[in-house]
């Protein structure tokens, strides 16, 4: 894989925490940015980003590759990670 | 048409106000019909007020949505305790039960939120974050 996997999560979100810890479990290395606990430049900057890559405002967002994933699907994750 | 005037309770957490019963006076304990929440009445200068007697305690959420399951016949399903988790994580960042799976931290998304209480989960099967669903 080119690039680490980006996860886009609430830190409150028990959807997001499966995510996360569906990657750790297949050793899958990932970058994670926790919305919520950003300040509010950042915040506004990033949920546009997400907004426009996916139509709304719902976590998880995971992008590998070309693939965004929104919600926690770890059948989609399983097929994009080749697992 | 008697000319007294149908009093009302006014609840903290969904912001709405529900019927006052005959029979309850200043410190009874009564539950928000709408919300679930635990009240204790309070006559203001406004009206009756319920207040939060247990306010931002885990007691408070876990009854709260114990409360409104009950009252709505739903039910819950096995995220239940991670999403009670999500809320009091919430409630320590954000100073309220705000929904655990959205960002913003509005009077309207105090679980359960509005859209819920709105007809969500007569709607999907479920409410947004997955806590209340319909019975099967």
């Amino acid at each position: 894989m080119k690039e680490k996997p980006k996860v886009y999560a609430l830190s409150t979100c028990p959807y997001c925490k499966r995510t996360k810890r569906f990657l750790e479990d297949h050793k899958i290395a990932y970058d994670c940015t926790d919305v919520d606990l950003l300040d509010d430049a950042e915040q506004d900057k990033i949920l546009e980003k997400i907004e426009k890559m996916t139509g709304k405002r719902s976590f998880p967002v995971v992008i590998i590759g070309e693939e965004i994933i929104v919600g926690h699907d770890e059948d989609r994750l399983r097929k994009a990670l080749r697992l | 048409m008697n000319g007294k005037q149908l009093e009302r309770v006014y609840c903290p957490v969904c912001q709405a106000k529900f019927r006052f019963v005959e029979g309850w006076k200043e410190g009874s304990m009564v539950i928000c019909p709408i919300c679930g929440q635990k009240l204790r009445l309070n006559r203001s200068s406004d009206g009756w007020v319920g207040d939060r007697p247990e306010k931002g305690t885990e007691k408070e959420i876990r009854e709260r949505v114990d409360e409104y399951a009950r009252l709505h016949g739903y039910v819950f399903k096995d995220m239940k305790e991670e999403l009670i988790q999500g809320l009091l994580g919430k409630n320590r960042r954000f100073k309220d039960f705000y929904c655990p799976c959205r960002m913003e931290h509005v009077p309207e998304y105090m679980c359960p939120c509005k859209p819920t209480r709105g007809g969500d989960v007569e709607r999907d099967g479920k409410c947004y974050c997955g806590l209340f669903w319909k019975k099967a």
